[in-house]
């Protein structure tokens, strides 16, 4: 030992023996923490890095004094000799509630129309006005010590926890806890970390009521806090702002759960200079790089999810590929994340059974976890997560004694946990001095021999008894009878205690025994009742040791079998990337929605993810090492737009307020929705994913290339402006809703007033802000009042500044023209009309505004204000000079917008390469990215498609779609794609239905679709009625 | 005679006109009854029985075909007919029929009052949608002007919504309109799975009240026929009274099901009870269980062709495909369209039937999956469905290929002879926007 750690030690002694001065009363004679521990010969496991050889740890107070291989006992220590078990540091759980009274309360109100509109008031006090910020909340004002549920966590190895309380989107603080009684002891850091999470909780405000009206309220917050740190507190009282300025120093938890969602909460990190602790769902294997690249250590749980029953084949189909892969990669998901270097701690929450977590995390080792990983994952890296490392998480002088006992390595499948010591009390979780009873015994009762038999069946004895007896069969001839008879055997403070019914020719009835073991646990005595209640003498004797079953474990070092992680993660997901090429395309009809018209027998170079060259014929200079493909007798055209989608979206209504600008859709974009991949193979290769129609104002939309297999980020198009959608008529009167609603407005009238309303405002918001700017570019300039960042009022403001434009769903002609009023007077035009389906009712008021159209071509009576709709809407508007769009709003009918451009020409006679630009150039137009995309011509992106014919036929198939000269969709790579998900689907069938035959539980198939968006599909609905 | 002949296009054109200024926002006036002997010349015929004929002659009088030929090899008597029109390069077809359909039962979906097409309760075999179909439906006239001519109304709803009728779109009134009273008895097959949401995602899982629902069903079947086998009742009971001719065979057994499951199950329920005519009405999985249908003769009316695929996993094209399945396991099969917007979509029946053509199905496959198969499977290919002698007269001549929509674009149409009106409240507010931006113009 050095003289420094005895220093350490007589200091720390010292420090105890004055410091024990409670502040609470005891009922009796006051215990004073005056013993010293002395545990020795055991294999001390310091930390992930250092393990001491039949060493010594000497604890006191409930701290660690001193540990080593050699160490000098104090002559007062009461020594316990371990002989060779292991000590561990307990582990730490960052993810808990415990201690917490409800906690969670009911789970999030969804499921209904009958969310009350979000009201202003608030039943809360001098607070936020959003009951989902609950920034004030401190846990550790909340958290009463709970036996029951610390000794869960005990027994599978915790010592302490993160405990908050788990409600709310700013959920307060939690508090650092170990697991042992006394709350004015085991609360170790009362505000150990500030926490967050995506869900509003217990909040009965419908604000906000989807993913990213969540994501908007974070963030104004964060706003409002910082605006109030700067003076805006001189203005009013906000007890939630205060709590959370005062958090931020401390570490950020985040709930965040799913992969993307760790990518979406760093990004509000990332604006407000937060880097959150992530705790996830177990899925980040599937998206390592971008994981890694948010910096954040994670909070992992490892509840791996059972093998689903495959048993039939017509249920098997309910089984999704990602579901399948996933029960086969989960486990594997921390070994995963250990080899990116991407620093993670292990929780247990997410078990519904915590018996299995030790379990769960040998599965995880076998996978390829080390041990070291493992270890730290449990202890050193939650601390330091929590800055507590100097605490808790190692064994060391000065540390708290939070520590395990097990019988051998814990990683090791049949190693137990028998004790788990908090902070210096010792917790017994399984006696180590249990007697062993398996085995073939001799039992003699009275005179009367019996086969008595014992296994071990699960932790479990299972005995019975045989006997042979002689006997006669129907004939009368003598044979030996067996009889079996079950036994009923417990063993309790290491007395036996036995009992079964005998049926034999010397006893008959219930026999019951009571007894001891020997110390070498080879006879079994004492007394015992015969039926009719005569009491005997009994005795048994072990004739031999039990069958042990044969191992059927596979050996440690069998090659793990693991299918590939693809992109995306669903079906037709591939392992590795299409790429860009050089093509050239020759002989094909060539539609360029261009100057160049319809090029018959025509060429195309793409290069670089552009446009080369287009024409009769190309510099055969500049397509050298290209790939040729031969389109004889096929057509190209542009790729098709759609201008109007709501694929490709975790949630896209926010219509709890009459506006919602504030929300972005960019920020929930879900890269892995099927409906990208249908919608190439229609040819489709940009979408601009729409705000629902709930709302006068609604949220801001995001434009996006389906770059199936890219993630979020990389799918929005670069450089396309701002857009925001709104919405008039039925939808945002609520006027189809079965109840009344109470949310303004209920009518047009009111309509019209919102929109005056909120610009009006945003003008003087935007005098304010630039008035802020400028005064702080001017230094002499008077100080003015704090300058409180809106986000709802920024998107309306950019409308203003025409930085932002908007795609108004629209159906009824008076309140299109009020719209139109209303942009004059605020000076700016209405960008695009969608749905417009009376547009043709006042074509030349729209072409006098500047307003374009984004239609469908045939759709109406699916309610009143749609009973006036034509399909020959689009061809009036056009021959008013309108830009015209056809879009879909709906995933099936987006892949056929081809089709739908058909409808033009017969409805009304467009001519077919004006039909074409309907989905081309067209929409490209209304989202001003037509400088990049939506026609054929040199320097444009490779955005294209080749036609099996004709591309307005409905015999057209698209065979090739191409983003940025990548091909997304091949027909005969989705043929070989096909066949490869039918091979990779059985291969895990069989591993299924061999891990059931191995008695492994298994959960029945359920089927979970994506939800298929419409406009005016709430989030909080059931099955989202879906009229548009 | 030549004073006998009219562009047929000029005809249309002149009643559409007529109209315009007449009986603006009204629909279109039922034809009357036909009589004089009509012969089209040189269309494309699509016979709808799988048959083509490039160059025809087809003559109809007193609303029935009176010859189908090839004009080529017969020689004509052209003194014989009253009207001759010209087809040259045109195509002919038997009017489309929309099966499965609940048009004239409910005009705008979020206008309760516009509303008939499911009455309240569980079984209700004795619902007709018959007198309920409303021949002054202002989606019917847009149907029909692309080529569907008839169509089976259906009522929606509980377990045995009801009874549906097989109506033409050109009448007064829904007397006018029958063409097959009481064809058939809609049973909903209970879902073995069902949708339930939770944390933004739909899940779907066995259904937990399925065997008691099945059980539900024998036994609502067992008692029907206990009744109808007991001759004349004293008392009488509605309900079981309309299942009688079912058990019969004089009506059939409709079974709206779409998966395997299902499927089977109501195969047993048909044996089990014996039931003579049975028709699945969906089969998205029908393809995996051909050999059962097959044996039982049991034909397929196929869920809407232009649908997202049920699983990740399928075919990206598999709904595309069906017909082109079905049609190689050797099952009858007709195309409807129910779902989403099922009534204004039912004028683009034809091309659910084109898609089926672009994934494989024979052309004239596809056509007869909207004429002759639907007839057949709905007991009325004794007097419609194909181009035959004998039969109605209902049929309609498109410049351009009917199931394609870049193409389709119906010159003249006839049911029972009758040449209809192909204007429509849509076609009316085109004429009167256009109008006044023309006059703008000027």
């Amino acid at each position: 030992m050095t003289q420094k750690s005895l220093t350490a030690i007589l200091l720390l002694l010292l420090v105890h023996t004055l410091a024990a001065q409670p502040t609470y009363p005891y009922n009796g004679i006051l215990p004073k923490s005056v013993t010293t521990l002395a545990l020795i010969h055991g294999t001390i496991v310091l930390d992930d890095q250092t393990s001491i050889q039949d060493g010594m740890m000497i604890i006191q107070d409930g701290r660690i004094v001193s540990v080593g291989a050699q160490l000098s006992i104090p002559s007062n220590a009461v020594i316990i000799d371990l002989g060779g078990k292991y000590v561990y540091p307990s582990f730490i759980d960052l993810y808990s509630d415990y201690g917490i009274s409800n906690s969670t309360g009911q789970t999030e109100k969804r499921g209904n129309h009958e969310v009350p509109a979000a009201l202003p008031a608030s039943d809360k006090g001098a607070f936020g006005w959003n009951p989902a910020i609950k920034s004030e909340t401190n846990a550790s004002t909340l958290f009463v010590p709970k036996d029951e549920s610390a000794k869960e966590l005990r027994n599978i190895g915790f010592g302490a926890v993160l405990s908050h309380r788990m409600d709310g989107i700013a959920r307060g603080t939690g508090a650092l806890v170990c697991l042992a009684d006394n709350p004015n002891i085991s609360v170790i850091r009362p505000i150990a970390a500030a926490c967050y999470s995506f869900n509003k909780g217990t909040s009965n405000q419908s604000y906000p009521s989807s993913l990213m009206g969540s994501i908007a309220l974070l963030r104004q917050t964060y706003y409002d806090a910082d605006w109030y740190s700067k003076g805006g507190s001189k203005e009013e009282r906000n007890l939630s702002l205060e709590a959370l300025n005062l958090s931020k120093k401390l570490p950020s938890i985040f709930d965040a759960g799913d992969k993307w969602n760790v990518l979406r909460a760093d990004k509000i990190g990332d604006e407000f200079g937060i880097q959150y602790t992530m705790k996830t769902s177990g899925n980040e294997y599937q998206r390592l790089a971008e994981i890694k690249q948010t910096g954040a250590s994670l909070i992992v749980p490892i509840n791996f999810p059972d093998a689903y029953d495959v048993s039939d084949p017509f249920v098997t189909r309910l089984v999704s590929l990602e579901e399948m892969k996933h029960w086969e990669l989960a486990p594997a998901n921390c070994s995963m994340l250990a080899k990116e270097k991407i620093n993670f701690a292990i929780t247990s929450h997410g078990l519904q059974d915590k018996n299995l977590f030790l379990k769960n995390l040998r599965k995880a080792v076998k996978q390829g976890l080390s041990e070291q990983d493992a270890l730290r994952a449990l202890t050193t890296t939650p601390a330091q997560i929590l800055q507590a490392e100097k605490e808790i998480g190692k064994l060391q002088p000065g540390y708290w004694a939070n520590f395990i006992i097990t019988s051998k390595n814990i990683f090791a499948d049949d190693a137990v946990i028998y004790e788990n010591w908090i902070q210096g009390k010792q917790f017994i979780i399984e006696s180590s001095k249990k007697k062993n009873v398996t085995g073939k015994f001799q039992l003699t009762i009275s005179n009367t021999n019996y086969d008595l038999t014992v296994n071990d069946d699960g932790g479990k004895n299972k005995a019975s008894i045989q006997v042979i007896q002689p006997s006669k069969d129907k004939d009368g001839k003598e044979i030996q009878d067996t009889l079996t008879y079950p036994v009923t055997l417990t063993l309790m403070n290491e007395q036996l205690s036995i009992s079964f019914e005998a049926k034999d020719n010397q006893n008959k009835g219930v026999i019951r025994l009571a007894g001891d073991i020997s110390d070498d646990e080879k006879t079994w005595s004492g007394k015992g009742q015969l039926s009719d209640g005569k009491w005997i003498d009994w005795k048994s004797s072990k004739t031999a040791e039990a069958e042990v079953k044969k191992n059927e474990i596979k050996p440690d070092n069998a090659p793990i079998e693991r299918g590939d992680i693809i992109y995306p993660f669903v079906a037709y997901g591939s392992k590795s990337a299409p790429t860009q090429e050089t093509i050239l395309i020759i002989n094909a009809t060539i539609w360029t929605s261009d100057a160049a018209g319809k090029i018959e027998n025509g060429q195309i170079l793409i290069s670089g993810g552009k446009i080369v060259a287009v024409g009769q014929t190309i510099d055969a200079g500049k397509s050298n090492g290209a790939k040729v493909i031969d389109a004889k007798g096929k057509h190209v055209t542009p790729g098709i737009i759609d201008e109007h989608s709501h694929i490709a979206l975790e949630s896209v209504n926010e219509g709890s307020q009459a506006s919602s600008a504030e929300v972005e859709e960019s920020r929930v974009i879900d890269p892995e929705d099927i409906n990208i991949y249908r919608q190439l193979s229609g040819g489709v290769t940009c979408s601009q994913l729409l705000h629902g129609s709930a709302n006068p104002i609604g949220g801001q939309s995001a434009i996006i290339k389906l770059r199936w297999g890219k993630n979020a980020e990389e799918m929005l198009f670069k450089g396309a402006p701002g857009f925001i959608k709104f919405a008039l008529g039925e939808n945002v009167t609520q006027s189809n809703w079965w109840n009344d609603g109470t949310r303004f407005p209920q009518s047009r009238m009111g309509v019209e007033q919102i929109y005056y309303d909120h610009f009006i405002r945003a003008r003087e918001y935007g005098q304010k802000k630039e008035a802020y700017l400028s005064s702080s570019v001017k230094k002499n300039t008077t100080p003015l009042k704090p300058f409180r960042t809106d986000i709802e009022m920024d998107a309306l403001y950019e409308i203003l500044q025409k930085k932002r434009f908007v795609t108004c769903h629209s159906y009824v002609q008076s309140e299109i023209n009020m719209l139109m009023h209303v942009a004059d007077s605020m000076q700016f035009t209405l960008n695009t009309f969608t749905h417009i389906l009376e547009g043709y009712k006042v074509a030349d008021k729209m072409k006098s505004h500047g307003s374009g159209a984004s239609s469908f071509s045939d759709w109406w009576a699916y309610k009143y204000e749609v009973k006036d709709a034509i399909p020959y809407n689009g061809a009036l508007l056009w021959e008013q000079g309108i830009t015209v769009a056809f879009n879909s709003d709906d995933a099936e009918m987006a892949r056929r917008l081809n089709q739908e451009a058909a409808k033009a020409v017969k409805y009304g006679g467009v001519p077919e390469e004006e039909a074409l630009k309907f989905v081309t150039i067209n929409p490209a137009k209304l989202l001003h990215i037509d400088k990049q995309t939506g026609s054929l011509a040199v320097g444009k992106d490779a955005d294209l498609v080749i036609w099996s014919d004709h591309p307005l036929s409905i015999y057209a198939r698209a065979e090739k779609t191409f983003v940025d000269g990548v091909c997304y969709y091949d027909e005969s790579r989705d043929r070989e794609m096909r066949a490869v998900m039918e091979k990779e689907r059985a291969r895990l069938i069989q591993k299924m239905m061999a891990s059931k035959q191995n008695g492994d539980p298994t959960q029945m198939p359920t089927f979970k679709d994506k939800k298929h968006f419409h406009c005016d599909t709430l989030d909080q609905t059931s099955l989202g009625i879906s009229f548009k | 005679m030549m004073n006998k002949q009219f562009n047929i296009i000029l005809v249309v054109l002149m009643v559409m006109c007529s109209k315009i200024e007449l009986t603006a926002q009204q629909n279109p006036t039922p034809s009357p009854k036909q009589s004089k002997s009509v012969l089209i010349l040189n269309g494309i015929a699509h016979i709808g029985n799988g048959e083509k004929i490039e160059n025809s002659a087809i003559g109809f009088k007193d609303g029935k075909l009176t010859l189908v030929a090839d004009a080529r090899v017969i020689r004509i008597d052209m003194s014989a007919y009253d009207t001759i029109i010209y087809a040259d390069g045109s195509h002919i077809y038997p009017g489309f029929i929309a099966t499965n359909s609940t048009l004239g039962l409910l005009e705008l979906d979020l206008v309760r009052q516009t509303n008939d097409e499911s009455e309240t309760g569980t079984f209700k075999p004795s619902i007709r949608s018959a007198i309920s179909y409303n021949t002054d439906s202002e989606i019917i006239p847009t149907v029909r002007s692309n080529g569907v001519l008839m169509g089976q109304i259906t009522p929606r709803g509980g377990v045995i919504s009801g009874t549906s009728s097989v109506m033409q779109f050109d009448a007064w009134n829904w007397e006018d309109a029958l063409i097959r009273e009481d064809d058939g008895v809609h049973l909903n097959w209970p879902g073995v799975y069902h949708r339930h949401y939770d944390k933004g995602k739909i899940s779907i899982e066995k259904v937990k009240t399925y065997d008691q629902q099945l059980r539900e069903i024998q036994s609502f079947f067992r008692d029907a026929k206990a009744y109808c086998s007991a001759g004349k009742q004293t008392l009488i009971d509605l309900r079981f009274a309309a299942l009688c001719d079912l058990l019969s065979g004089k009506k059939i057994l409709y079974v709206h099901a779409s998966d395997a499951k299902a499927m089977t199950e109501a195969i047993n329920f048909k044996v089990e009870f014996s039931i003579p005519k049975m028709v699945i009405i969906g089969g998205y999985d029908a393809y995996l269980i051909a050999d059962q249908l097959v044996s039982h003769s049991i034909p397929i009316m196929l869920e809407r062709i232009h649908s997202l695929p049920r699983f990740n996993e399928d075919d990206v094209d598999l709904p595309y495909k069906l017909p082109k399945l079905l049609y190689d396991a050797g099952i009858k099969f007709c195309i409807q369209n129910e779902g989403d917007m099922e009534r204004m979509g039912a004028r683009n029946l034809p091309f659910h039937a084109g898609t089926a053509v672009a994934y494989g199905l024979p052309y004239e496959e596809a056509v007869r999956a909207l004429t002759l198969a639907p007839a057949q499977i709905l007991g009325i290919d004794e007097t419609c469905g194909s181009l035959e002698s004998g039969k109605d007269a209902t049929l309609f001549i498109s410049s351009g290929d009917a199931l394609d929509m870049k193409s389709n674009a119906v010159t003249a149409a006839f049911i029972q002879g009758r040449l209809i009106d192909l204007s429509s409240k849509q076609t009316e507010l085109y004429h009167k926007y256009k109008k006044k931006y023309d006059e703008q113009k000027k």
